[in-house]
């Protein structure tokens, strides 16, 4: 769906994308990480034919640069920041249904499945609505007529918790042959969308790979809290210092801390039962993008992890 | 490429009638020019076609005054206001050319401020008319006006896809204009007096100011009497007479909206 060779754009003498290499199969859902200025929005900007570049770029065979317009009428795109539109909701959806020659019933029926009615929000000024709720519509506008490829740039960046949370669920209905291809710095939602995570770096691919493959190159654990009767802390604390060894296990307030595997969380929790130590409540902590970066680069840039 | 085009045409257009400038302009223009046609088109009756010429030339500092602002302010806002909220990126991201949007663009707003037009110096025109004004002179007038709002249109369309705000677009559209109409023709006769230029210069400029060529191309084919034209109209009707003063005046005024029009395209292409 995407191919990308020696993809690379300057801004004067910074090289903003260097020498990338991508190959995005069809159906894939693939996330771009990356610090700021790590060059993700620049490729979905390349990808979308706004910036000039050198190398070769194509989408769904279509070379980016001399038939861009077609290479565009294969995606749907929803970026970071919302754009700011005249007019009503019910205009703006049928000025881009028309533009993209989309089904208006279609992305009408969309914007009900995202949880907008046009007919009870169509008369609204699109300036009256939320963040959350525009966003809603620039995916229904996206995913018009079942596009087969959706760039997605940070679109949770400027939302808050609950809308966030209503995005993503939103994003997890979307028809599995449509390939995804999302920006984000956000590691909980690129686990929960992605199942291939590339990372960029100064502009480079560092690391291309499953989350496993990540959690192993890197060797970081996410913590895993656990709330237990104050009476039986002391106990349980001991069961794990046994069972992980010492280091493993810190206490915060109430709470005990154990650093386990990206997916042995469960399997603590399933032995502390059965000792009988009840768990009150539970989260997990995941180390940060940073974190996680330092990780990758600290074993060196031009290694790669073996790809899906 | 028609289709996609015209939703852009259709787009600004819908916009423009949104918005207030189109209503503000349109009112002002016709309340303005309905004033003048009646009072200033009576003396016909008394002093004939030559008395209802300098009563006319009101309408034409009207325009000259109205019709650049009109132009300005909706062509600085077209392509700057949405690069500013983000829309133009959004816009470009979806299945259409630079082209299809540059182009929808233009004609969509010269359309609105044409439509603006229209309705204002439409109803004075047809006021001057049932005074007896010869229709053709009133067609001649609402043709150069129609020139001087495509110029300015392509030149504010210029200004906008060099800017990055609508703030900054239309403060650059209103300095021009101030720099065109107030201190052009005036800044110019002051030189000429001040440090003797030669009358080449002078020439010169009113082709090069669409201003000044929309003002001596209407007061030579209405009235080429040095009352009206002023020192330098005067100099240029003798030099190439007054239908050819008129003619290069249209001219110049179609190059002022093909040049712009055109560095703008060569700019906004190069947005990406």
């Amino acid at each position: 769906m995407i191919r990308a060779r020696s993809l690379t754009k300057r801004f004067g003498r910074q090289r903003v994308l260097d020498d990338v290499a991508l190959d995005v199969g069809a159906g894939e859902r693939v996330a771009l990480l990356g610090l700021n200025g790590a060059g993700k929005t620049t490729l979905m900007r390349c990808l979308l034919g706004l910036v000039s570049f050198e190398g070769d770029l194509s989408i769904a065979g279509c070379d980016v640069r001399s038939d861009g317009r077609e290479a565009r009428a294969h995606l749907g795109y929803v970026p970071q920041r919302v754009p700011h539109f005249d007019g009503t909701l019910a205009e703006v959806v049928e000025f881009f249904a028309r533009l993209r020659a989309s089904n208006r019933e279609r992305v009408r029926e969309r914007l009900v499945t995202l949880g907008l009615s046009l007919d009870e929000h169509g008369d609204k000024s699109i300036r009256e609505l939320s963040g959350g709720m525009l966003q809603k519509v620039l995916l229904a506008l996206a995913l018009g007529e079942q596009v087969p490829l959706l760039l997605l740039d940070e679109p949770t960046a400027n939302l808050d918790p609950r809308a966030r949370g209503e995005f993503l669920r939103a994003l997890r209905q979307i028809d599995r042959q449509t390939t995804v291809l999302l920006a984000s710095h956000r590691l909980a939602d690129v686990e929960a969308l992605a199942e291939r995570l590339v990372v960029l770096h100064d502009g480079r691919i560092v690391f291309d790979g499953t989350m496993p493959d990540l959690w192993e190159r890197v060797g970081a654990a996410v913590t895993l809290w656990m709330r237990v009767p104050a009476s039986q802390r002391d106990g349980a604390r001991d069961h794990l210092h046994s069972r992980h060894g010492v280091p493993a296990v810190v206490a915060n307030g109430a709470a005990i801390g154990l650093k386990v595997g990206h997916s042995a969380g469960a399997d603590v929790l399933v032995e502390l039962r059965r000792v009988g130590i009840p768990i009150e409540a539970f989260w997990t902590e995941h180390p940060s993008l940073h974190e996680l970066l330092e990780g990758i680069l600290a074993q060196g840039s031009g290694e790669r992890a073996a790809g899906p | 490429m028609r289709e996609r085009t015209m939703l852009f045409i259709q787009r600004e257009l819908a916009g423009s009638l949104r918005a207030r400038w189109f209503l503000v302009y349109s009112g002002v223009f016709l309340l303005s020019g309905l004033l003048l046609a009646t009072f200033g088109a009576g003396n016909v009756a008394i002093h004939g076609y030559r008395g209802f010429a300098k009563a006319f030339a009101g309408l034409v500092h009207l325009a000259l005054l109205f019709v650049p602002l009109m132009a300005l302010f909706p062509a600085t806002s077209a392509i700057a206001e949405e690069r500013e909220s983000g829309a133009l990126e959004y816009l470009l991201a979806q299945p259409v050319t630079f082209g299809e949007v540059y182009a929808g663009k233009w004609i969509g707003v010269s359309v609105a401020v044409l439509l603006a037009l229209t309705i204002g110096l439409g109803a004075a025109g047809a006021v001057a008319v049932i005074r007896g004004v010869p229709p053709g002179l009133v067609a001649m007038l609402y043709g150069f006006v129609v020139l001087l709002a495509l110029a300015f249109v392509a030149l504010g369309l210029f200004l906008s896809t060099l800017t990055q705000s609508r703030a900054r677009a239309t403060t650059i559209g209103i300095v021009l204009w101030l720099v065109l109409v107030a201190v052009g023709s005036l800044g110019i006769m002051v030189a000429f007096v001040r440090w003797g230029l030669p009358e080449q210069i002078l020439v010169l400029w009113t082709f090069v100011n669409p201003v000044e060529s929309f003002r001596i191309g209407v007061v030579s084919a209405l009235d080429p009497d040095l009352s009206l034209l002023g020192p330098v109209g005067a100099s240029v009707v003798g030099q190439f007479g007054a239908r050819g003063t008129t003619a290069m005046a249209g001219l110049a005024l179609a190059a002022w909206t093909a040049l712009p029009g055109l560095a703008g395209w060569l700019a906004f292409r190069r947005i990406r």
